[in-house]
């Protein structure tokens, strides 16, 4: 159907058409340009759903040729678990434009048509990374969220906190990015394709992949890029940086679908990977270490985002782990599970910020009776995070401790015991954080900024207990969510078993574990807290992060301060050398010296030698000269003395060039003189004597040799360019004039490329001195 | 650069105009005689230099020089993306066939209006250079 074939790409692109659209009439729609974001965001949504229910069994593709030359084509196929992804980030992109159109305070049009430009921009790259069937084009929406979430994050740019945590999450995850595609490019060259779907589904080329020296490299490379982007650790520390960002965003780039573009990354690539003991041996550690750190700090926080972030962290280790595992078959339910609610709760954090303009749960307490509907929401949201019966993040956690207990790779292995224990534990301190969200935020006594809190309007309310309605209704139905995730997960054949009544065995007897663990680690939260203080601060990634960086900017600093001293003499030297430098390989990689020149003493004429005498007096003079204008003039007299010797040459257009030349260069001189500093001539050290003598030595040297072997008559037979244009320069171009067809014409791009150059620096001539007569 | 030289004023009065047509006329023979649109862009600079020197700054700053080049820049990328609109690479020239009534048979190089660019971000630039940078001695 050809309908269907555009449905891909226009799901992926009217976001950023919208987009363009909002930044551009945002200022005459004004508050109504919020409206527009969520009806945009719900096409794309509509759009996935019509694709899910429509194309069940045979994924829709569309190609289209990009570059055919890297074999880089502009590919889109909605697979399951594409379409999963999809439809998770443009649904609860849809809720929280709908939250954003009642939290955003009144801003200028003009900033709100920016805020739903970027989040738009956002959505749209996102819903490319989920659809993308080529990695090259997968990387390109990649660095694309990249880039839009350091906008978004950064919104409230007059904060200096939101310009910090915005460079953070750029330096960490765009680094990511192109570490990643350095990986993407390796397995491209040693597959021959692009193309996610052949990678992964033909079994020829994951074992050419496999055999290849390029599989390390390129398995670190790949991961690289999605550990920092799933925030795992050591590269945890942007997340929590970037809670700065408006509500919103918080909800929807580092809840619900950013920090899951990592985890996703890692399921579209356990095909290709998975077989290595090297991805396990990475992803299992990582994930548990951040699994278990995320949640230990998710207690311990006071910052409602914080918490939130921290724990958010830790699920997404859990992630890691699964896939690490290779037992990505509840990855659909795991992740659906933890969008739900862990949207609800930032919601919910947005809300109580709102209320009362503080997000320090120290400070909060008894909001249940002032606020009892988003009370109600945020229970419902946490029981479904501390996985209690029957929400949905009780399934995810059952499935969890079946895979560990059952799962292909760790049944029987020595390590079986230490990686339950870790999860055991990880999943009880994050039950205790959720319980101390909704104790410390709505039990109690009410907090001096509790008093003053109202209701909010349903406008806010509405897309929480939407999520949070969620998470308890596919938790209640779990035989239609087992048939939902079976067939959205990235491995649809793999079983998975759901039950609203829970089978009696050993991940229920873990469960119960948990919350026994959980109640225990709440109730000595305080002693837990204590812990913080242990920890030296080397161990610190955040602080060697920012170390380095510090680093690459005084690095860069101290190299353009020294190489761009504003002396012009240091300018010229640094170009001759390079030139000399680069003349000098050419002659030597081209075999070529003065021993090649042949020189033909009879053909000398006395004017030659006559004109080559006055050029090498007028040159000392230049060196000699006392005064700046003495060496100016003396400078002219060379220049038109040269001229005379395409006179001899016969080369009337160089002539003419030369002259002209010559004449505007020595107006220019006199214009500038006044400007110039005190000439000066003494003074210099030997050492800067002799550097500059070398200098010109080579120069010298350099440019006798080229002229030399140019008109050498034995190289002049073997490469004799000149009778080549000159030969074609009227047949093919219309001209006799062959200097002038060579520029107009043979060499035109050339040309072009140096009148740009010519242009841009008469443009800025012009700005700099304007800016500079302007501010006295 | 007040330009309070009668000398060079009585000088100028002819030798600006007759240096400006011999910049056309070398423009115009470039393709087959010596020329084309870089020199023809120096001299006509060196005639505005003139004219500069003789007149004063604040005359010869009453023509816009800055945005000399960028038309020219733009006559000439148009003429080369002409080429390639119409299916053939970039900067492909051709030559066009002309019957005038009187002269007969012209021929006509596109080159010649990438010439036409060249000449201008030539004498622009230039002049651009030298007018700010007289104007800086003026202050």
């Amino acid at each position: 159907m050809p309908e269907v074939d555009l449905l891909l790409p226009s799901i992926v692109f009217a976001p950023f058409l919208a987009a363009g659209l909002a930044l551009g009439v945002g200022r005459f729609f004004g508050k109504r340009t919020g409206f527009l974001m969520v009806l945009a965001a719900a096409a794309s949504f509509l759009q996935c759903l019509q694709l899910a229910v429509g194309t069940v069994g045979a994924p829709v593709t569309f190609v289209h040729e990009w570059i055919p030359g890297l074999r880089v084509a502009l590919s889109f196929r909605a697979d399951p678990y594409g379409l999963f992804f999809a439809l998770l980030i443009s649904g609860i992109g849809t809720l929280v434009g709908i939250y954003a159109l009642g939290y955003m305070p009144a801003l200028a049009p003009r900033r709100l048509g920016q805020f739903c430009a970027a989040l738009l921009a956002f959505v749209g790259a996102m819903l490319g990374v989920g659809l993308a069937d080529d990695l090259i084009l997968l990387f390109v929406f990649w660095e694309a969220t990249s880039v839009t979430s350091f906008i978004l994050i950064g919104f409230w740019y007059e904060q200096e906190e939101a310009c910090k945590g915005a460079w953070t999450a750029l330096q960490v995850t765009a680094l990511g990015g192109m570490v990643m595609l350095a990986g993407f490019i390796l397995v491209g060259l040693t597959c021959g394709t692009y193309s996610l779907h052949q990678l992964t589904q033909s079994r020829d080329l994951q074992a050419r992949l496999l055999e290849s020296h390029a599989f390390l490299p390129a398995l670190l490379l790949i991961l690289a890029g999605a550990l920092t982007k799933s925030a795992q650790w050591p590269f945890h520390f942007w997340l929590p940086r970037a809670m700065v960002a408006p509500t919103p965003v918080s909800t929807y780039l580092h809840a619900a679908t950013m920090v899951k573009a990592g985890v996703f990354l890692l399921g579209r690539m356990l095909p290709l990977f998975g077989a290595a003991w090297l991805w396990t041996a990475v992803l299992v550690p990582i994930g548990l270490v951040t699994f278990l750190l995320g949640a230990y700090q998710a207690l311990t926080a006071t910052d409602l985002k914080a918490i939130l972030a921290r724990s958010t962290v830790s699920t997404l280790g859990l992630f890691t782990a699964i896939y690490g595992l290779a037992t990505p078959e509840q990855d659909a339910l795991g992740i659906f599970a933890h969008a739900t609610y862990k949207g609800a709760l930032f919601l919910i954090a947005g809300i109580v910020e709102h209320a009362t303009h503080t997000r320090d749960i120290r400070r909060l307490g008894g909001l249940r009776r002032r606020m009892p509907v988003t009370f109600a929401v945020a229970v419902v949201a946490a029981l479904s995070m501390a996985g209690v019966y029957p929400t949905l993040g009780f399934h995810a956690k059952e499935a969890l401790y079946e895979s560990l207990l059952h799962g292909p790779r760790l049944a029987g292995s020595a390590w079986q015991g230490a990686v339950i224990a870790v999860s055991v534990a990880a999943n009880a301190l994050i039950f205790a954080a959720a319980a101390r969200f909704v104790s410390g935020v709505f039990l109690g006594a009410p907090s001096e900024h509790a008093a003053h809190a109202r209701e909010a309007g349903p406008v806010l309310w509405g897309p929480p207990a939407l999520l949070a309605g969620l998470a308890l209704g596919m938790g209640l139905a779990a035989p239609t969510t087992e048939r939902m995730v079976g067939a959205l997960s990235s491995h649809p054949d793999a079983a998975l078993h759901l039950s609203l009544a829970p089978a009696i065995g050993g991940p229920l007897l873990l469960s119960g574990a948990t919350f026994c663990l959980g109640i225990l680690f709440f109730r000595a939260r305080g002693g837990l807290d204590a812990l913080r203080r242990w920890r030296p601060a080397w161990l610190s990634t955040e602080r060697t992060w920012d170390a380095a960086m510090a680093g690459v900017v005084g690095g860069a600093t101290a190299f353009s301060s020294h190489w761009q001293s504003g002396s012009l003499r240091w300018y010229l030297s640094g170009t001759l050398m390079f030139t000399v430098g680069l003349s000098g390989l050419a002659l030597w990689s081209g075999g070529l010296s003065l021993r090649d020149v042949v020189v033909r003493f009879e053909e000398m004429q006395w004017y030659g030698v006559a004109l080559c005498a006055m050029l090498t007096a007028s040159a000392v003079m230049v060196v000699r000269s006392r005064t700046r204008i003495g060496a100016a003039l003396a400078l002219t007299a060379n220049g038109f003395l040269t001229s005379l010797l395409f006179v001899v040459y016969r080369s009337p257009d160089i002539l003419l060039t030369q002259i002209l030349i010559e004449s505007v260069s020595t107006i220019f001189i006199l214009l500038v003189l006044y400007f110039m500093p005190p000439f000066r001539v003494e003074g210099f050290s030997a050492m800067r004597k002799a550097f500059h003598v070398a200098i010109s030595l080579a120069v010298g040297l350099c440019l006798f040799t080229f002229i030399m072997l140019s008109t050498s008559p034995t190289l002049r037979e073997a490469h004799n360019l000149a009778a080549d244009y000159l030969s074609r320069s009227l047949a093919d171009a219309g001209g006799a004039n062959a200097v002038n067809v060579i520029i107009v014409d043979f060499r035109a791009i050339d040309t072009n490329a140096e009148i740009t150059v010519l242009m841009v620096v008469g443009l800025l001539v012009y700005g700099l001195l304007r800016s500079r007569r302007r501010s006295p | 650069m007040r330009g309070d030289s009668p000398i060079l004023r009585t000088v100028a009065r002819f030798a600006v105009p007759l240096t400006v047509w011999v910049s056309i006329v070398i423009f115009l023979q470039g393709h087959n005689l010596p020329g084309g649109g870089f020199i023809a862009g120096v001299m006509a600079a060196a005639a505005g230099a003139m004219y500069l020197l003789a007149f004063g700054v604040a005359n010869a700053a009453l023509i816009p020089w800055w945005k000399v080049p960028v038309v020219g820049l733009l006559i000439s990328v148009l003429t080369g993306a002409g080429a390639f609109l119409m299916g053939r690479s970039y900067m492909d020239h051709d030559i066009w066939h002309f019957h005038l009534p009187i002269v007969g048979e012209y021929e006509l190089p596109t080159a010649t209006f990438f010439d036409l660019g060249v000449y201008l971000i030539v004498l622009g630039t230039l002049m651009t250079i030298f007018v700010e940078m007289a104007q800086e001695e003026g202050r």
